[in-house]
């Protein structure tokens, strides 16, 4: 065998998978096509403008650097690939007070905002793709005392504290929080628990940024028609 | 091969004697840091994997976070023990395999030096809390060209030596250590370069990450390990490989099939191209076939000889690396059938498992078994003890055994409870918890394993090993081997 051949060989059984795998995907993913909307099936004309608030990009940074995504993935698979759109509150809330069934499948805008989707590797956890909208609904349920901020606090000081979770396995991220002395007022920010007459608990910055990314968790927005890949309503109520 | 063929015999055995010594150091750097490397990677997977089960277990350190450990422990793994090794093996079995004596040890040795100092920053990095995020590239952005460099500076002499050889002749080693040395810059600067320099749609990043983790097993870590079978086979037996065609079809099978796979971990995931899944799963399960005709075609090598064979470590190991491989390949199917097995899978802990079955109960076994057969050669000196060498092999072997079938089968027990969406999502988490727990154990009986690994091999490092006499051999321990077992 010469060398040259070989190369060849390798180069062009190789190169064709990695042009077609990873350079044209790449290169056409790279910009996507905003979506139009139409009058007859959106409602309003213009272009999707998918909305994301929060501290995307630094608490994508906390939440990477921490192995989140070891446990944790993000995204509400079609049936085709599992039962995601099925399980309770996954892929939305299936009786939102306001919207009714939010549920959907993630959609590649979901991501606006990182550099890297965290699908993550496996579900030792819940998905978080929809945790904000969960919280917000488990703080409704108790009559809208509380915070949805709070509980991630809570949970990230200690996930075993509540005893609705008390058989997690996730880890407690105490070193995302700081203890200090009380001085004059006790400060705003302070935890609800942990401290005592002379301290408080304060989240870090870097708690503060993975928090307001989890608040951004939800991915059940409303999807222009194009997107949308729910049956049709009066389909589904015939069933 | 003329020159080579019809050189006599001293001859002959000069220039082997001459290739060991010239890359007595380098090789010998890279096979002892490489298993030092091995056993930081085996007890950061105990932590990590105590955690698993037991979330309490040092919870107060932030430097032992299970979302740092784990990384920092399977990028040690890959880039401090398997590189390394790989390394180590491939550079001495290019050499051999070419007749051509190393003349840049200094250099291979510095880079190696440079290659240990970068993984080590790149480790702190990940258990400080730098890492990336992107599995198997978690050293932080820094890092990579520095190991690009060295993995460079390595193995261009390799790759000079094969150029260089005498004759056209090549052997099927050769193919897959050649392929393995041109894949691994391509898919490292790919990824890397892509991830790191380009911006692109954060899907399609995920997406390359999936491919790259793929590719780095099936391009470089399992074409290193059937390249040593390949080599160690007919050299420990005395026979030739059956079929050069069979081999052929092997090496080009896998060529053309390996570097589509990797993406099925995405399935379901709104890529542009949402095939892209389904085709990399199907390309995993056709994977299988590349594996298997190398396992047939290197066991019929072993097996075609009549007489009894001496059971030496370096057979024994390679043995149980081939079988690793066939079960990789049967792995591979059962995991990745679109339709049914892949949504069960996909993120379940049986990625893992099937991760650990690549580098550790391929890879890692048909390295130890190259080991076995090098060090003695570049040392002048004879493996110390017989009975260190059963220690490492069986408590590897059930340790592997262990972990393989608990995360594979695991992974399927939870990845049900996941889809059994009416059950509520604490049964998921409480299904897993037993396959940790075994987890656990196996690491700690694969740390005791390599404990004994590093000592035998620090020993040899030494000048510490048999002076003469007959080599190590498994079943007459106490015939031949050392003062040790007496």
């Amino acid at each position: 065998m010469s060398l040259r051949p070989f190369i060849l060989g390798l180069a062009a059984s190789f190169g064709l998978a990695w042009l077609l795998v990873v350079i044209v995907p790449f290169i056409m993913m790279r910009n996507l096509e905003p979506i139009t909307l139409t009058k007859e099936t959106d409602g309003a004309a213009g272009i999707f403008y998918p909305k994301r608030s929060g501290r995307i990009i630094n608490g994508a940074k906390v939440y990477a650097e921490n192995g989140c995504y070891l446990c944790h993935t993000q995204v509400a698979r079609p049936t085709y690939a599992g039962n995601d759109m099925y399980r309770a509150d996954l892929a939305g809330l299936a009786k939102d007070p306001e919207r009714g069934d939010t549920r959907r499948e993630t959609n590649a805008y979901d991501f606006e905002g990182e550099t890297f989707a965290q699908i993550g590797l496996t579900r030792m956890g819940p998905d978080l793709a929809n945790v904000a909208r969960r919280f917000e609904a488990a703080v409704a349920a108790k009559g809208g005392g509380g915070d949805p901020a709070a509980m991630f606090y809570a949970h990230l000081y200690d996930p075993r504290r509540n005893p609705e979770t008390r058989k997690s396995t996730c880890p407690s991220y105490r070193f995302l929080f700081t203890r200090r002395e009380i001085k004059g007022q006790p400060s705003n920010e302070a935890l609800p628990f942990g401290g005592d007459a002379t301290t408080e608990l304060l989240p870090s910055p870097d708690a503060k940024a993975l928090v307001s990314y989890l608040l951004a968790m939800k991915k059940d927005q409303p999807v222009p028609a194009a997107l949308n890949f729910a049956p049709p309503e009066p389909k589904a109520a015939a069933r | 091969m003329s020159s080579a063929s019809s050189a006599t015999a001293l001859s002959d055995a000069t220039l082997r004697a001459g290739i060991d010594r010239s890359l007595r150091h380098p090789v010998m750097f890279f096979l002892t840091s490489g298993a030092a490397w091995l056993a930081v990677s085996i007890l950061l997977a105990i932590i990590a994997s105590i955690k698993v089960h037991c979330p309490q277990f040092m919870d107060d350190c932030e430097y032992a976070s299970y979302g740092r450990v784990f990384p920092a422990h399977i990028n040690t793994l890959i880039y401090g023990w398997g590189f390394q090794a790989g390394f180590g093996v491939l550079i001495w079995l290019m050499a051999r395999m070419s007749h051509q004596e190393c003349r840049a040890a200094g250099t291979i040795l510095t880079a190696g030096h440079v290659w240990n100092l970068v993984v080590l920053l790149g480790t702190i990095g990940i258990l400080d809390g730098r890492g990336t995020g992107m599995p198997w590239m978690e050293f932080p952005a820094f890092v990579w060209p520095g190991l690009l460099l060295c993995y460079c500076a390595i193995v261009v002499w390799s790759f000079i030596q094969f150029r260089v050889r005498d004759g056209e002749r090549s052997y099927v080693a050769q193919w897959y250590l050649l392929g393995a040395m041109i894949w691994f810059p391509w898919v490292f600067i790919t990824a890397n370069g892509l991830l790191f320099c380009a911006s692109t749609h954060p899907l399609m990043a995920a997406a390359i990450n999936a491919w790259f983790k793929s590719a780095l097993i099936f391009l470089f870590f399992i074409p290193i390990a059937i390249g040593t079978a390949y080599y160690l086979a007919p050299k420990l037996t005395g026979r030739p490989i059956p079929s050069t065609s069979l081999a052929k079809l092997g090496f080009w099978s896998l060529a053309v099939v390996a570097p589509w796979a990797g993406m099925q971990k995405l399935a379901g995931v709104p890529l542009t191209g949402v095939f892209l899944p389904y085709l990399g799963a199907a390309a995993t399960v056709l994977l299988a076939v590349p594996l298997a005709i190398a396992v047939a075609n290197i066991l019929r090598t072993i097996y075609s000889s009549e007489e009894k064979l001496p059971k030496s470590p370096a057979l024994h190991f390679t043995l149980a690396g081939l079988m690793g491989l066939l079960l990789l390949a049967v792995a591979a199917i059962a995991l990745n059938l679109p339709g049914s097995s892949l949504k069960l899978t996909q993120f379940s802990i049986s990625g893992y498992g099937f991760e650990i079955l690549a580098l550790y109960g391929c890879f890692s076994f048909m390295m130890f078994g190259a080991v076995y057969f090098i060090v003695p050669r570049i040392t002048c000196r004879e493996w110390v003890s017989s009975r260190l060498i059963n220690m490492h092999f069986f408590f590897s072997a059930y340790g592997i055994v262990a972990i393989a079938f608990g995360a594979l089968f695991g992974g399927f027990i939870q990845g049900s409870a996941q889809e059994a969406w009416l059950q509520p999502w604490e049964t998921v988490t409480d299904v897993v918890r037993p396959y940790a727990a075994v987890s656990t154990f196996a690491w700690c009986v694969i740390l005791f394993s390599n404990v004994f690994f590093f000592l035998h091999l620090a020993m040899m490092w030494l000048g510490r090993g048999r002076p003469c006499g007959a080599p190590t051999l498994l079943d007459s321990a106490a015939e031949h081997a050392a003062p040790a077992s007496h």
